[in-house]
């Protein structure tokens, strides 16, 4: 290989072309590889456009040797089940080359052959350099004359980097044909994915080593040359190819240094738009510049002014690689080459890769983290060769795809390569500490991470961390997390997003290399963000806008008024902090620098311990508002006040539409107290005629779950008594018989009630009746009233009642009907007495671990009860389906916003195929994958019992609920449970389509539309109304003055009156209604009893003759129904709407 | 009695009622609720059939009042023909308006059905609701009443004076709509010694009743049946074996064997376990294979797509 004369001031052109600088890719290689048709290996790394074959392992395997398949799954992937899905998906992404690329080879033939025959230079070179035989100008003089020859012969303008060319430099732009022209990138390896909007093949061309200098690698000037000669390029292909193609500049990458040439088919009038695109990137020759100039510590713009020696000046990184990076396509080609050919499983690793980043917002793309497939790819291709310890590999060739993806990422999450940057092979360099990771890749000479950012990088190994765990989790399958969601939506991921402007004034000094302003605001943003808000945030990301293509004829992309998202998540336990505690004052330097950061906010106090510190006290209020006083704090102290007045804050009005926000976690406490002193009173009776064994609360008010948070005061009781179960010891002077135990409960409540009230002059207590149409069921409670305004309700707990009524359902002699109240009344009886203690007191704890959980889930209930959808759906179930939102977080973690909480939820239920997919919560972490396995199989088995599912429909397990029946036996049905879903996935649509535009209320909008009838109620008896009551001021002495009602304690004549509605109409209307808010009771018909039938005794629903009566049917009565309705509802009811 | 072709259907004849235009409801025309009525012919026969009529139907917010009162229309606004009106599925408890059909000749029985009565709870409702769509049968004082009444119905076809519901007896039943949920509320929370009381006659008159069983039981258990084979009940000297003990027993005697022997003692028990591992992952694999396709088929193309 020979080298190129390192002092050659002006290369010989003739010669070079031709000769083999890259021996191995003769010119012409393009052409021959087209004809021939053999596998691609080192020889002929640029081989490209040949037809596809379809991988022998990218199909998924459904052959006989399903033993050693099996065992083999198990052991190289993470289950056989995971293996079995990335198949399904690999199978799915990958394009069908053949189909999609058609005519892309004559499309790439042409081009090539275009852009060979393109000219030299001349017309320029005649009036100019007339001896030479190619295009030179000094650029002083002749960058102008350039522009505006291509601008006037051919409207194409050149696409030069910021900063323009120098009038006064003395150096030449010319054109000369091409060295090579190569097919690079994921086209060549057959590691493309689908749903990449239009994919692209990377077609490089090398340009020739004549027109370049040895010092161009110097202030822009091999850029300058490089842009021109695109121009020129752009210039030939317009010429010849206008039919064919549409042309159009970009940066590769957001690149400002590399703008290319993008051309894309024109589509003929039989085929559908075009399908892919081909990416023309100019390139320099390998060796053209010396590797140990353009290292990461180097610099290579020299600052006007002063001509200082080398070490004094700043590096320009990011300027050295982009040169290294445009001499390297080769090379990389190459890389990328061998390592498929060592390693089998990396094709498809890179695949996974490549699907993992593009899910989690990350591209190669300066704008979206610099981190993209083909970084992964080299990343990949290098740990394969190095990067452990003592120069061994990390990866071994032998790993399954699997096990090569889920190493990559573990290395990713555990290696911080900013602070301890990784050098392959290059044992004459040692990489620098710097914010920025650095994976110096010797051989090539450069730094394959140049593009990333201190916050893209921290992301990324956020990401790696949180997929990390996901793929060790041995209970639950991940693929779904790791692949298949978009886990990038800014408003599931971040539980705020800044918008701000880009500010048009300069707050630093201009450095040197290649740095825009918009990217320095940034920086030191980032900067003072992170030092500002320090733990009160896990994650700080900054976006930027995409760079956008521009045509030939204009002269660069437009740049709409800039903006920057920043976007946060909270450290849940931090972010409200109202006082941040400085240095201390002894440390003199710490604390000035504090000051100096912080301003006239910082300030000395003493606190309680007698530290002197210095602090910073804020303004008490939400969470939002306090993040939101720092921001614009910080913002105003280090940039000005005009960019904290443009400052946006997205994500606050979430948690805004929940009822009492601000005093809720204090209600909820109040109520906890209250209910610590009851159980304490009923411990402290004596005379109880059994040993109390435990109380145990069960309302959703005593565990931070309802919707309205529970007050109360002497005046006004509580609303809804709160639900507590009472259990004694077992004893044997409990009848045997279901009916006698709960008779003989009446008499234990009202002992309980007087022996209260004896202890306790101020309470009142009252034993009610309930269940009155089902004798096997529960049917009395104790209500205890409370001076305070507490009320609780107490049922007794017998354990009896499980035996008997299991020895009912499975005695044959039984009858059906009494069997099925049997059925009933254990369901019921599990549900309460069983389940929902444990459930409250796991909802109750996690209440505490996550204190965003409460909020999220009032939030959700406030959802399902907008969309009247809370007869059907039982609170516990929304509870269950949040509580898996904060336990299996993945692929984020654990909400730290009700906003993300809420919108997972709703992306939880709109992707939930509940048909297939069991919900399964678990509350302790103990849960193992053979616990999952046969909720599974029980989940199957109730499909094949029912699959009709008039029985069970939602399947919602937990680690003290295997059944998963036990919140969702009475519903929702089949009808309510599409809803639910149905309704999910437009909300979830609409957040996904408006983005951070989102207006939540959109999301809580009640529509009636859907429904047959609506009943409204009358206002004054309307839940919404009667909360205004409620909560409506009045003076203070009045209120002592009246006396508190205790009758309408639990008194709710909407809910009477619907539970009746539905028991009377079960089977012919489906009816449906918010407790919270609404004012209505929409209904549908149950559409199977809309056809007449013919006549019989014991119909289910009213019915009227129809039509000719000779035939003898009958039909559905609906009018005489609604009347009915409206006569049932008396004076409760203002109005019927008859929408069908 | 040949019925009119146009108001019969099965053996039913037609009974149209005038509902009374609701507020609420903007109907542009009368509404109407059909009753279909024939004369009561139950399977098992009672001594009031001939005097009775079957109605099925009847509206959810019928009393005995309502009924009433459409049939004293019938009857040409002559009151007091219908002697009761019994409800499908009605409570065991007989409203305190309502006389019982069954003729009481014995005092005995009559004590005894006020010994149930109080053993009942208190009733929750000042108003019962009906089942949609359910039968009624009405009882009138004579035969003759009742056959006035058919006559009348078969006639009320071409009249078209349908009786109102619910006309004039708007004093003698309790309102619907707000009230009644209210007074429900309160009949809830009864009074405490009424319950007690009422607690006190069920748990006598259960004890009773259990006392009357096992001393049958005890009497059964020292005599042999027709087989010569002597049922074996609860309360002998030993008592009998409970199911948990006997679950108890054979899991511990389980425990017992498997420490014997051990797991993986001998070779072939390591091999066997083997065996049954591999057995194990290869029908996992299977049965995974078997859920992947499922949600291809359910998905349908684009199934395992990453989401856009």
């Amino acid at each position: 290989m020979s080298h190129i004369p390192s002092k050659r001031r002006k290369l010989d052109h003739e010669t070079s072309h031709e000769s083999d600088k890259i021996p191995k890719s003769p010119s012409n290689e393009l052409d021959s590889d087209f004809d021939k048709d053999e596998a691609l290996d080192l020889d002929a790394p640029a081989t490209t456009a040949k037809q596809p074959q379809p991988h022998s392992h990218s199909q998924p395997k459904r052959t006989k040797d399903d033993d050693e398949s099996a065992l083999y799954a198990a052991g190289l992937y993470k289950s056989s089940m995971f293996k079995l899905q990335v198949d399904e998906m690999l199978a799915e992404v990958r394009p069908n080359y053949g189909k999609r690329f058609s005519g892309a080879d004559d499309a790439l033939r042409q081009l090539k052959s275009v852009i060979e025959a393109i000219e030299d230079r001349e017309a320029l070179s005649v009036s100019i350099v007339p001896s030479t035989k190619y295009a030179v100008l000094t650029l002083g003089q002749q960058v102008t004359d350039a522009t505006k020859l291509l601008q006037k012969s051919h409207k194409v303008t050149i696409p030069f980097p910021d900063p323009r060319p120098d009038k006064n430099a003395a150096y030449k732009l010319a054109y000369a044909r091409p060295s090579n022209i190569n097919i690079v990138g994921s086209y060549t390896l057959k590691a493309m994915v689908k749903a990449d909007s239009v994919l692209s093949i990377d077609m490089v061309i090398v340009m020739p080593e004549s027109i370049f200098q040895e010092k161009d690698y110097l202030n822009y000037r091999y850029f300058y040359k490089r842009s021109y000669y695109l121009a020129c390029i752009a210039t030939g292909i317009q010429e010849t190819l206008k039919e064919q193609f549409s042309l159009e500049f970009e940066h590769l990458n957001g690149n400002t240094l590399h703008p290319i040439l993008v051309a894309k088919p024109k589509s003929n009038k039989e085929k559908s738009p075009s399908s892919y695109r081909i990416n023309i990137i100019p390139a320099a020759p390998q060796n053209l510049f010396s590797e140990s100039k353009l290292r990461p510590t180097k610099n290579a713009v020299r600052p006007k002014e002063n001509t200082g020696t080398e070490t004094t000046l700043p590096p320009t990184p990011f300027y050295n690689a982009s040169l290294r990076s445009d001499a390297n396509f080769e090379a990389y080609l190459k890389l990328l080459h061998s390592a498929s050919k060592q390693s089998a499983g990396f094709v498809d690793a890179c695949l996974l890769g490549r699907i993992w980043l593009r899910q989690r917002g990350f591209g190669s793309d300066v704008s979206e983290g610099g981190f993209g497939h083909f970084e992964w790819a080299s990343f990949t291709a290098l740990l394969l060769k190095g990067g452990g310890s003592k120069g061994h590999s990390v990866l071994s060739p032998g790993y399954s795809s699997y096990q090569t993806f889920k190493a990559i990422v573990q290395f990713l999450s555990t290696t911080d390569l900013a602070s301890k940057p990784l050098i392959y092979e290059s044992p004459d360099f040692s990489g620098i500490k710097s914010d920025v990771p650095v994976f110096y890749d010797g051989p090539r000479g450069q730094n394959i991470l140049y593009k990333m950012t201190p916050w893209s990088y921290a992301l990324l190994r956020d990401e790696a961390k949180a997929s990390l765990d996901m793929l060790n989790d041995a209970a639950f399958d991940q693929f779904e997390s790791t692949f298949i969601l978009r886990t990038s939506q800014p408003l599931q991921r971040y539980d705020c997003i800044l918008s701000l402007p880009v500010p048009a004034k300069a707050f630093d000094p201009p450095t040197c290399g290649h740095v825009s302003h918009a990217t320095r605001f940034s920086h030191r943003l980032f900067d003072v963000l992170r030092e500002g808000l320090s733990d009160r945030v896990k994650l700080i990301d900054l976006r930027s806008s995409k760079s956008s293509s521009w045509s030939t004829k204009s002269s660069g992309p437009t740049l709409p008024g800039q903006s920057l998202l920043v976007s946060v998540v909270f450290d849940p336990a931090n972010i409200d902090r109202l006082v941040d505690h400085g240095p201390a004052a002894e440390e003199k330097k710490k604390a000035a620098k504090f000051q100096k950061f912080w301003g006239e906010k910082a300030e000395l106090r003493r606190f309680k311990d007698g530290s002197i510190l210095e602090s910073l006290v804020w303004k008490p209020g939400s969470t939002y508002s306090i993040f939101q006083d720092i921001v614009s704090y910080l913002i105003k102290r280090h940039f000005d006040e005009e960019v904290s007045q443009g400052l946006r804050l997205i994500g606050e009005s979430f948690e805004k539409s929940l009822p009492s926000s601000a005093t809720s976690s204090k209600l909820f406490e109040t109520l906890k107290q209250a209910y610590n002193i009851f159980e304490k009173n009923v411990k402290d009776l004596e005379g109880l005629p059994l040993q109390l064994r435990q109380l145990s609360a069960i309302s959703p008010q005593l565990r931070n779950s309802s919707i309205d948070p529970p007050s109360f005061s002497p005046q006004r009781p509580l609303k809804t008594p709160a639900d507590v179960l009472i259990q004694f010891e077992g004893s044997g002077r409990w009848p045997d018989d279901i009916v006698a135990i709960q008779r003989t409960k009446i008499a234990f409540l009202l002992k309980i009630g007087s022996l209260l009230q004896d202890a306790d002059a101020s309470i009142t207590t009252r034993v009610g009746l309930e269940n009155e149409d089902h004798k096997l069921q529960n049917c009395s409670f104790l209500d205890v009233i409370y001076e305070s305004g507490a009320v609780f309700r107490l049922r007794i707990h017998n354990d009896r009642e499980q035996t008997l009524l299991e020895r009912m359902i499975k005695d044959k002699s039984t009858n059906p009907r009494t069997r099925e109240e049997a059925v009933a009344a254990s369901s019921l009886y599990k549900r309460t007495f069983i389940q929902l203690p444990l459930f409250n007191q796991s909802i109750s704890t996690h209440c505490t671990r996550f204190p965003l959980l409460s909020p999220t889930i009032r939030l959700a209930k406030l959802w399902f009860d907008r969309h009247m959808l809370s007869g059907h759906v039982s609170e516990e179930l929304i509870e269950l389906i949040v509580a898996s939102i904060f336990l299996q977080p993945y692929p984020w973690r654990a909400p730290s916003s009700v906003m993300t909480g809420f919108l997972r939820t709703l992306m939880f239920i709109s992707r939930w195929d509940w048909r297939l997919v069991p919900l399964i919560v678990d509350f302790t972490g103990t849960m193992t994958s053979k616990d999952v396995s046969s909720i599974n199989t029980r989940l199957e088995a109730w499909r094949k019992i029912d699959p009709g599912m008039n029985r069970t429909v939602l399947f919602a397990a937990s680690n003290h609920d295997t059944t998963g029946v036990a919140f969702t036996d009475k519903g929702p049905s089949r009808v309510a449970a599409a809803r639910m879903t149905a309704l999910a996935v437009s909300a979830y649509k609409l957040v996904k389509d408006k983005g951070v535009e989102l207006d939540q209320r959109s999301l809580f909008a009640t529509s009636t539309a859907d429904y047959d009838f609506v009943v409204h109620i009358s206002p004054k008896f309307a839940a919404d109304q009667r909360r205004k009551e409620a909560s409506k001021h009045k003076f203070k002495n009045l209120e002592v003055q009246s006396e508190a009602n205790l009758e309408l304690v639990g008194y709710d004549p909407i809910q009477l009156y619907l539970s009746e509605l539905e028991k009377l109409y079960a089977n012919s209307i489906v009816f449906f209604h918010s407790e919270v808010s609404s004012s209505v009771i929409a209904g549908l018909w149950n559409p199977q009893h809309v056809v007449p039938r013919s006549f019989r005794v014991n119909m289910p629903y009213a019915t009227k003759v129809s039509g000719d009566l000779e035939e003898g049917k009958i039909e559905i009565d609906k009018s005489a129904i609604l009347l009915e309705i409206a006569r049932l509802g008396g004076d409760m009811v203002s109005r019927i709407e008859v929408n069908r | 009695m040949a019925p009119q072709e146009t108001s019969t259907i099965s053996n039913f004849t037609i009974l149209p009622i005038l509902l009374p235009p609701s507020p609420a409801l903007s109907h542009p025309t009368k509404t109407t609720h059909t009753l279909y009525i024939r004369p009561n012919n139950p399977k098992i026969p009672t001594e009031a059939d001939a005097r009775s009529v079957f109605v099925v139907n009847v509206p959810v917010d019928a009393t005995v009042a309502h009924l009433k009162g459409v049939f004293a229309h019938l009857s040409g606004g002559v009151v007091g023909r219908v002697e009761d009106v019994i409800f499908e599925d009605q409570s065991p408890i007989p409203s305190k308006n309502r006389t019982a059909i069954v003729d009481r000749k014995r005092k005995r029985e009559e004590e005894q059905e006020d010994l149930a009565q109080s053993q009942e709870l208190p009733c929750t409702w000042d108003r019962e609701t009906r089942k949609s769509g359910g039968n009624a049968v009405v009882v009138f004082v004579d035969g003759r009443s009742m056959e006035g009444v058919l006559k009348s119905v078969r006639k009320l076809h071409k009249s078209k004076a349908y009786p109102l519901w619910g006309h004039g007896i708007s004093s003698k039943v309790p309102a619907l709509g707000s009230s009644r949920y209210a007074a429900h509320h309160a009949l809830r929370y009864p009074d405490p010694r009424t319950l007690q009381r009422n607690v006190d006659a069920y748990m006598t008159a259960f004890n009773a009743g259990e006392m009357q069983r096992q001393r049958e039981a005890k009497r059964l258990r020292n005599v042999p049946d027709e087989d010569g084979f002597v049922t074996v009940t609860k309360g002998g000297r030993v008592g009998p074996a409970k199911a948990e003990e006997a679950e108890r027993m054979r899991a511990e005697a389980e425990e017992r064997a498997k420490v014997r022997t051990g797991e993986g003692f001998y070779r072939f028990q390591v091999r066997e376990m083997r065996k049954v591992e591999q057995g194990e992952l290869v029908r996992q694999f299977e049965e995974d294979k078997k859920r992947v396709e499922g949600m291809r088929e359910r998905r349908g193309r684009g199934g395992f797509r990453p989401e856009t």
